[in-house]
């Protein structure tokens, strides 16, 4: 290939590559730079603590998604009960409430005087040094807030999973002498394995990433640990080295969710889905159908929402004041600029892959992903180096222009979410045959106005698609936020963690119910097409 | 003890509560007998071996095996505990188990598992393709595995839905022969939905006609 002869199509990839990984590779150099007194104290006192904490958390974490996620999807697939049709969409809808949020309502409600133990107390009048419910502030609770938040994950890629499994199958193993719950454990789990295992490191990754719910319950984590090393002890290059171990623990997942994804074709089976595939239950055991699909629902998004629908209503100053119409409006900006920007940069990329094709590019593509395995504050972590290098040798060496910089914040959203906004296009771009691209030659119309003409207008849903992903997203992130915002900014993220961090849940109230509105948008548009299209 | 495995008595289905799908249909099988079940599409032919197989419940009328009620409008023995086996078209082979482990799947732990399996490999000539996964063997050789997973748990009464119609020619005649030796050598009690005639002549010593309700 000759320099001189690369086209736009071809430089752009290559150079948003270089933007992307910049951040990622300046944290992992820090493993070969100097290694502190700092670092020996985390080694020799807590590093342990983090390694043995964050592997506890996952290890619970995937446990129970696993079986939420793989046990309603089971039932919602195969058998026909009261609700059916109303939990096949809205088991997803925890995924429109972060973590840390539900983190927070569960504090709320289950401390010692929280509102689910001062309602006990009044109905069964008991004393005030009695608790009903046990304490949640540790790493159990923790695994519970993550579970039913994450599951839908691992739901959404079972039910699709045991849609595809054919009934014939499932009857020749009855015939072959399995129960109904031994169909289920030796037949319907083993097939989808792969694929739930994809959906299962997306949860761990997930649950790495996360620093505003392990921060709230006060657990010894990585995240808390880079997050301490950096604001408490000011020790930038000590928080890089500990954040490099943990992307390397990020990485391994990754490249197993990778792996896990091109075995999953096995769980398509030859035979077609059949709508008539639903065994009808009998009333008691529709009853218990009914019960293991509620409890999530009830956990992951009923109780949250009716605990902060409560603080709204107790809270003194009104539901939306000056502050929340000025934090509302930063984050809807920023979650707009960024979800605009990446979806085009998704767009472009998507364009050269076609345009111009060639496998170094696809896989250079594909490799633009990468950013959102990456946690939200370890990119921070390399971004703040990054724009301070920049800052220095590039721009006015005197004064600092793109550190602390919406500029930043922004770029670190663009890389976080570009895997969200790529996936949107691309399978859009499925859609639309190369014989188009043909004719649009063929008429005259190639590069910008083949794009501008003919694939954007066929695009426009999927545009629309990526950029809601890639909002609902940026108004849910909250360390990246935390670390890179310019001075006195907030968002919505970072109000409700501060009202939170203060433990004033009231006032928390308002922020958390609009990141939760924003994150339902895309949610509503997915159970969307879960209720048109059966194979979801 | 009596000769006679299967008894269908007045059966009547209906998949909607309104259409009738099969209608008062009675038939008895005996020990090592080969029917063979005909009629045009939509006569009921799968119905009712998904009845006999207990993946559905009759309207009216009673299913019995080996002289014990297992289906009837208000009773119904769970599939699993018929002891029947059902091989159809689409052979429904698990994706994720070997061949050896399809055959396996059925058999109990405290039998010859591994005996019964390498004698159905070998009976149904797949020895070769023992560690191999079904979408790695041929059409032919995956419906002997469907053929040999079924009998491998010994079922009183194997039931065949249209198991060869999307074989060619050549490979069913070969199959034909090899399974009436089969079938004939373990006195295995058939009863075998077709449309096709000669097949049902091959492999069956007795004819029934089903016609539309």
């Amino acid at each position: 290939m000759n320099i001189r002869n690369l086209s736009l199509w071809e430089v752009l990839p290559f150079t948003l590559l270089i933007i992307f990984c910049a951040p990622i590779f300046i944290v992992l150099s820090s493993l070969f730079g100097e290694y502190s007194d700092n670092w020996i104290h985390l080694y020799n006192y807590v590093l342990v603590d983090y390694v043995s904490s964050t592997f506890f958390l996952i290890f619970g974490v995937s446990v129970l998604v696993f079986f939420i996620g793989t046990i309603t999807a089971w039932i919602v697939t195969n058998y026909d009960f009261y609700g059916k049709s109303f939990f096949e969409w809205s088991l997803i809808l925890p995924l429109s409430i972060p973590p840390y949020i539900l983190a927070y309502t569960f504090t709320g409600l289950f401390d010692p005087f929280g509102d689910a133990n001062n309602l006990m107390r009044s109905i069964f009048n008991l004393g005030s040094d009695v608790s009903i419910f046990p304490n949640v502030r540790n790493i159990y609770g923790a695994i519970i807030v993550f579970s039913f938040t994450l599951y839908p994950y691992v739901y959404l890629v079972s039910r699709s999973a045991f849609l595809n499994q054919s009934k014939s199958m499932k009857e020749s193993a009855r015939l072959l002498g399995l129960s109904e719950v031994g169909v289920f454990f030796r037949l319907g789990l083993p097939i989808i394995r792969p694929a739930a295992i994809g959906g299962l490191m997306l949860v761990i990754m997930e649950t790495l990433s996360d620093f505003g719910a392990v921060d709230h319950f006060a657990i010894q984590t990585f995240t808390t640990g880079i997050f301490r090393t950096w604001q408490g002890m000011y020790d930038l290059q000590t928080a890089m080295q500990l954040a490099s171990l943990l992307l390397l623990v990020v990485g391994l997942f990754f490249i197993l969710e990778r792996n896990s994804r091109n075995k999953a074709a096995f769980t398509s089976n030859d035979s077609s889905f059949r709508p008539d595939n639903e065994t009808k239950l009998s009333n008691m055991k529709s009853f218990w159908a009914f019960l293991i699909c509620f409890i999530p629902l009830f956990i992951g998004f009923i109780l949250p929402i009716t605990e902060l629908i409560y603080w709204a209503f107790e809270s003194e100053s009104s539901f939306i004041n000056k502050k929340f119409i000025q934090t509302s409006f930063n984050s809807i900006s920023l979650a707009t600029i960024s979800g605009l920007v990446t979806a085009f940069l998704a767009l472009i990329i998507n364009f050269s892959i076609r345009f111009k094709p060639s496998t170094i590019i696809k896989r250079l593509s594909s490799l633009l992903s990468i950013g959102y395995a990456v946690p939200g504050l370890i990119l921070a972590v390399g971004m703040v180096q990054l724009l301070i290098y920049v800052d220095n040798n590039f721009l006015d060496s005197t004064s600092i222009v793109l550190t602390g910089s919406i500029f930043g914040l922004l770029l670190a959203y663009v890389i976080k979410t570009y895997a969200l906004a790529n996936s949107s296009i691309e399978s859009g771009y499925e859609r639309i045959t190369s014989y188009m691209d043909d004719s649009s030659k063929l008429l005259g119309s190639t590069g910008w106005g083949m794009l501008a003409r003919v694939h954007l207008p066929l695009l426009k849903t999927s545009f629309l698609t990526a950029t809601l992903l890639v909002m609902s997203e940026v108004v849910k992130e909250l360390p990246a936020t935390l670390i890179l915002r310019p001075f006195n900014f907030e968002t919505l993220a970072v109000s409700t963690y501060i009202y939170a961090a203060e433990e004033r849940m009231f006032q928390a109230a308002s922020p958390a119910i609009a990141i939760v509105l924003i994150g339902l948008i895309p949610i509503f548009f997915l159970s969307k097409m879960i209720r048109s299209n059966k194979s979801g | 003890m009596s000769d006679l495995i299967l008894e269908l008595k007045d059966l009547s289905h209906s998949y909607d509560g309104k259409e009738i799908s099969l209608n008062n249909t009675s038939l008895a099988v005996d020990k090592a007998e080969r029917v063979s079940i005909l009629g045009p599409s939509g006569s009921g032919k799968s119905t009712l071996l998904r009845l006999i197989a207990g993946l559905e419940k009759p309207y009216s009328g009673t299913i019995a095996i080996q002289g014990k009620i297992v289906s009837s409008a208000n009773h119904m023995v769970a599939p699993e505990k018929r002891n029947v086996g059902l091989v159809v078209q689409e052979k429904a082979l698990f994706p994720h188990l070997t061949v050896a482990k399809n055959i396996g799947f059925g058999i109990r732990k405290n039998q010859k598992k591994t005996e019964v399996i390498s004698d159905l490999l070998s009976l149904f000539k797949i020895e070769h393709l023992s560690n191999k996964y079904p979408h790695e063997v041929s059409g032919g050789e995956q419906q002997r595995t469907a053929l040999a997973r079924s009998m491998a748990p010994d079922p009183e009464l194997l039931m065949l839905d249209e198991p060869f119609s999307a074989l060619d020619k050549e490979l069913k005649e070969k199959l034909y022969t090899e399974l009436n030796q089969i079938f004939k050598e373990r006195e295995q009690t058939i009863i075998l939905v077709t449309h096709d005639l000669d097949e049902a002549e091959v492999l069956s010593d007795k004819k029934i006609h089903l016609k539309n309700t």
